[in-house]
């Protein structure tokens, strides 16, 4: 019946459908459906049908046009509708009604889990998340987990507790020189771009010499040759070289 | 090592596992599995769920929550502080998801674990870009693969997916509507 129908208006659409996904004559757009050789999935027949009643709203087409546009347009939402339940194929009469079942059965399935969606989106909207203690980087981005003085203060403050304390044993003069330390720092970071925080301090034998490695440091971070970095909140310090900016 | 663990041990009674559940959930600061807890506090399934069971009661009304995930439980803040935390850590979670990704977490999250294809099934879309998002996100994972042709991968919810919604666990979220036909 509908084979007749779409063959004798092939010469002059119906309607010309124009949709992303399939852009021609809707009677065109039912032949290829039926072929199963275009996704009705892809196409919405709401939208469709909403363009189509702007456009008759204009054209006033006469009423056997108005009709056959309705047949074909059930037949695609029935094809769409088959789409949804691919086990079953559609089209023979006799089990129209345990088909029409099925596709009830279905979409109140779908209606129960966008009910469900809704309530999920007003919980998830009204913030009242969870946190764990460790954030994972993407929830606080790496970039915000910058090393605070505080921070860098107290991990120098480790490295010094490991190191024998300052006894009133030894008056040697010791001379550790600051332009050494900043040349060694140099060359730690030109072998290796990154290196742990404490891995400065690997060679130091006494405070002295941590104060003034550690005063390299910050030299270093002050000129832009080093940056510090933390990947996540409580991690490694890592000290990082960096092109130092001819600003300034 | 049995002889150190035999030393340690003493009979605790549940409210003393909650504790050292606490100590443990607090000092690892991740989600740990059912299995990891036997073994880390040496006591049977029964008793660990008992005493995450009175975990969960004693921390009623305070900042910290118990949080379960199939067989993984982690201590997080309370949904009820979400706003100090936030104040605190300024986190950057993604607060909206769209319509469709909603869709499919609720499906995940009452058929799990279920196939893309089931998905689809229900959705009647494709609904490839939408499951990559949400795995990617987190909210997500592959729980499994289905012995079937192919061996599709079967998708389940994540701890994750509970800190977002400030849920105990699966259980509390919102019942089933139940239709006239039974869900298979």
């Amino acid at each position: 019946m509908t084979g007749e129908i779409t063959a004798e208006l092939e010469r002059d659409p119906v309607y010309v459908v124009r949709t992303p996904a399939f852009d021609g004559p809707i009677e065109l757009l039912l032949t290829l459906a039926q072929r199963a050789e275009v996704d009705l999935r892809a196409i919405s027949l709401a939208s469709l049908t909403d363009d189509y009643l702007r456009a008759i709203e204009q054209a006033q087409p006469p009423l056997d046009r108005l009709a056959a546009f309705l047949v074909i347009g059930a037949r695609l939402v029935q094809l769409k509708a088959a789409g949804l339940m691919p086990e079953a194929r559609v089209g023979e009469e006799d089990d129209l009604q345990a088909w029409e079942d099925a596709i009830k059965g279905r979409l109140e399935e779908y209606k129960r889990f966008k009910e469900l969606a809704e309530s999920l989106m007003r919980r998830h909207a009204s913030g009242r998340f969870t946190f764990a203690g460790l954030l994972e980087p993407d929830v606080i981005p790496q970039a915000r987990v910058q090393v605070s003085l505080d921070a860098l203060a107290s991990a120098f403050r480790q490295v010094l507790d490991r190191l024998p304390p300052p006894g009133q044993v030894t008056v040697e003069m010791e001379q550790v020189s600051l332009g050494e330390k900043l040349e060694e720092l140099r060359q730690m970071l030109a072998r290796q771009a990154q290196l742990n925080f404490s891995a400065i301090f690997r060679h130091a034998r006494t405070r002295l010499e941590a104060v003034v490695t550690f005063l390299a440091l910050l030299e270093l971070i002050r000129i832009g040759e080093a940056r510090v970095a933390q990947v996540s909140a409580f991690a490694e310090i890592t000290v990082h070289a960096q092109e130092r900016k001819e600003t300034e | 090592m049995s002889s150190m663990v035999e030393g340690a041990t003493q009979v605790r009674d549940t409210t003393g596992l909650a504790a050292a559940l606490e100590a443990v959930l607090f000092t690892l600061n991740r989600a740990v599995t059912i299995l990891e807890l036997q073994d880390i506090l040496q006591s049977p399934l029964p008793d660990i769920e008992a005493a995450a069971t009175s975990l969960t009661e004693a921390l009623a009304g305070r900042g910290l929550f118990l949080q379960r995930h199939q067989d993984q439980l982690q201590l997080v803040t309370d949904p009820a502080q979400a706003d100090v935390v936030r104040r605190v850590l300024r986190p950057e979670y993604p607060s909206r998801l769209s319509p469709a990704a909603y869709e499919t977490l609720a499906i995940i999250a009452y058929r799990q674990p279920l196939t893309r294809a089931r998905i689809e099934e229900i959705r009647g879309v494709n609904c490839e870009a939408v499951l990559e998002s949400l795995e990617e996100k987190g909210l997500i994972e592959e729980t499994g693969r289905l012995e079937a042709p192919g061996t599709p991968r079967l998708f389940g919810t994540t701890m994750r997916f509970l800190q977002i919604l400030g849920l105990s666990s699966l259980n509390e979220l919102p019942p089933l509507p139940q239709s006239g036909s039974t869900s298979s």
